[in-house]
């Protein structure tokens, strides 16, 4: 979807200005001029392209859980902390569409409104996958019990190379836990 | 105070550069083995990892550049920002545990040693190492001479040092640099990084307070002067508009991850569990140091464009001139040292993995086997990177200024295009294969080569490095679809469970 609405943009005929012009007087810096002209030729296509992009985020993000630990309570909570971020999203883009249509805007804590979604709620609505990763950190990304499998295997490992070490070189090597051996690949 | 501004300015750089000194000399005598000098023996602490990955992430391209860049376009760049806490979630969520369990079993010390370990493939330990060389020299040319530009626009306005030239300047920024990267390696790169760190967030603090005061009406007056002179500026996406905001926004966000020297302090800390604490201390600090570059930048185009100043020289200059016309001489002192720290942060841990690509990674996916005496080399290949980005940033500044941008290019958009399907979808998909990870190192490379050397123009602004690294992850996912899976070594299989 990200790719098949890149390439409606890229291939289509950009108006005069779409990435801004010159100002006119100062020297390195830009303007934008007319935004609603600006996006005449691919109407609401990065709207769809951002929603598209969150959703691909939060995916990876949900691929971060080992797939035997993704719960229904996990699920809830990246699809709850989804919504928010597509919430915050709708807000951002639709506050700037009004302002492109009616060129007014209030200015709160020192910005324009869709400013504000954007530099505060855009940046919070992704620190929600940052509170999950803290708060849930034993349940789902680091349980006891992974630590301790994980500490079993390095002493395994350890073990198995401290033997080869000490074995007589007469001896028959033993297969190393790092020798390809049959898996389930295709697991996420 | 005023009459000492110069003075004071000076004196907090000098004293931030015998710091960095003093910790090079004491991280010496930790530096025992290449393990220490490269990943500093996998025992750091949450402060210290924490603190290391936020001010490697912000270099001065943060502090100079991203003011800069508001100043010329408005908020677009903003999106480079706001997408940070998305960025660490995914590093943290997705590789961090990942990484560190794989250096811990396969002792690594290299992102391409992790490549190796996870695809068993040279071809593509070899494409990594190779993509990290060139994306580290265009990275470390732009900090030296950017260091450099710093030094003597502080220097030049002394008595003593009004005619110092830049071969000076670049010579006494590159000596520093090369001091504590040899002696300490990456043990003295992360502990000045916490001292880096620790300025930065200070000078991210004070000048966005100040920045606020500059206008009677604090930055709301700001917003409507923009406001009244265009507006779009001022709006969510800046005056590059909405496809270039947010092609910035998938790069930065999701393409953080697949920066090497960040991916690289992954695997240092002590403990896994550390990295419960270390994900919200590294996106806090990160958010307030990046203050800067949106306030710096908003208040000095909304003095220009509101006819209050004058127009700058050029946008890199907003920093500098905010410093030196509104901040007071102290504060202006504290984010002048606050900028050789984004510099110098960054610019040490491209030298610590440039170095293990050159005497490390390279050897061994061509010959099976790194060299002997590691330690030697690496401190050799050191003094050798950081004298040849040196050189090649004075004849870059002199004879020929597109090749540093060519390289440029090789930066973040590069390593997020290369190694972002490569170390973040395949260290978390059984799935992913070598030469599926061959196909999207190389595609990157390419693509992103043929867009700099034959400067084609995207539509709407939309960020090379986005294209890239669209194609690489789709490449890899096909092709990867296509092949049947390798079974891979029964370590990597059952961390990969964990």
């Amino acid at each position: 979807m990200i790719a098949g609405i890149t390439g409606f943009i890229v291939l289509g005929d950009p108006p005069i200005g779409a990435a801004g012009s010159p100002h006119a007087t100062i020297p390195g810096m830009s303007v934008g001029g007319d935004g609603a002209a600006r996006l005449v030729a691919i109407g609401r296509a990065p709207f769809y392209f951002q929603l598209c992009v969150i959703l691909l985020a939060a995916s990876l993000l949900y691929m971060g859980v080992a797939k035997h630990r993704r719960d229904r309570r996990f699920f809830l909570l990246v699809a709850a902390a989804t919504s928010f971020a597509v919430f915050v999203w709708y807000k951002t883009y639709s506050g700037y569409e009004v302002y492109l249509a009616t060129g007014q805007t209030d200015v709160v804590f020192g910005f324009p409104v869709p400013t504000n979604w954007m530099l505060w709620g855009v940046w919070a609505s992704f620190l929600v996958f940052d509170a999950i990763y803290v708060v849930a950190f034993r349940t789902y990304y680091l349980p006891h019990e992974d630590e301790a499998a994980f500490e079993a295997l390095v002493a395994e490992l350890k073990a198995e190379t401290d033997a080869a070490a000490n074995a007589p070189p007469a001896s028959p090597p033993k297969a190393p836990l790092h020798a390809p051996l049959h898996t389930k690949p295709g697991d996420a | 105070m005023e009459e000492m501004r110069q003075s004071i300015i000076l004196s907090s750089v000098f004293i931030y550069l015998l710091i960095c000194i003093a910790v090079g000399i004491w991280a010496m005598r930790r530096t025992k083995t290449a393990n220490d000098f490269f990943v500093a023996g996998r025992g750091l602490g949450p402060v210290v990892v924490s603190l290391a990955v936020f001010s490697s992430t912000l270099s001065g391209f943060g502090f100079v550049g991203g003011p800069g860049l508001v100043y010329s376009t408005g908020l677009s760049s903003v999106w480079m920002v706001v997408c940070s806490s998305l960025g660490f979630a995914v590093g943290f969520t997705l590789i961090s545990k990942r990484i560190r369990m794989i250096a811990e079993v396969r002792d690594t010390i290299s992102l391409p040693d992790v490549v190796y370990a996870r695809y068993g493939s040279n071809a593509v330990r070899l494409l990594t190492a190779v993509t990290i060389i060139l994306g580290v020299l265009g990275y470390l040319a732009t900090q030296i001479l950017a260091m450099a530009l710093v030094l003597q626009s502080i220097l030049t306005p002394t008595e003593m040092f009004a005619g110092i030239s830049l071969v000076a300047c670049v010579t006494i920024s590159s000596a520093v640099l090369i001091f504590y990267c040899v002696t300490g390696g990456i043990i003295a790169s992360v502990y000045t990084d916490l001292v880096q760190g620790i300025v930065m967030i200070i000078s991210g603090a004070l000048v966005v307070i100040t920045a606020a005061q500059v206008f009677e009406g604090g930055l709301g007056e700001a917003s409507s002067i923009l406001l009244a002179h265009g507006g779009e500026d001022i709006m969510p996406f800046g005056t590059l508009g909405v496809m270039a905001s947010l092609s910035w926004f998938f790069l930065f966000g999701l393409g953080l991850a697949g920066q090497p020297h960040i991916a690289t302090k992954m695997m240092m800390n002590r403990k896994l569990s550390d990295n419960r604490i270390i994900l919200p201390m590294t996106v806090i600090g990160y958010v307030v140091a990046a203050m800067l570059w949106i306030s710096v930048g908003m208040v000095m185009r909304a003095l220009v464009i509101g006819d209050i100043a004058m127009p700058l020289g050029a946008p890199d200059q907003a920093a500098p001139a905010f410093l030196t016309n509104h901040a007071h001489p102290l504060l202006a002192g504290i984010v002048f040292a606050g900028l050789f720290a984004a510099i110098m942060s960054t610019a040490d841990s491209f030298l610590n993995i440039g170095a293990a690509a050159i005497i490390h990674d390279i050897p061994k996916a061509i010959r099976g086997r790194a060299l002997n005496n590691e330690l030697f080399w690496a401190r050799t290949a050191t003094v050798v990177l950081a004298v040849f980005a040196a050189f090649f940033a004075l004849y870059s500044y002199y004879e020929n200024g597109e090749l540093v941008a060519l390289l440029g290019a090789f930066g973040w958009g590069t390593f997020a295009a290369a190694l972002v399907p490569v170390v973040v979808i395949g260290l978390n998909w059984k799935g992913a294969t070598a030469k599926a990870a061959v196909a999207a190192i190389s595609s990157s490379l390419i693509i992103n080569f043929a867009i700099q050397t034959l400067q084609i123009k995207i539509p709407y602004a939309i960020s090379a490095g986005f294209i890239s690294m669209l194609v690489s992850m789709i490449l890899f996912i096909a092709l990867s679809l296509l092949e049947k899976p390798k079974m891979l070594p029964k370590d990597i299989d059952h961390l990969m469970d964990l």
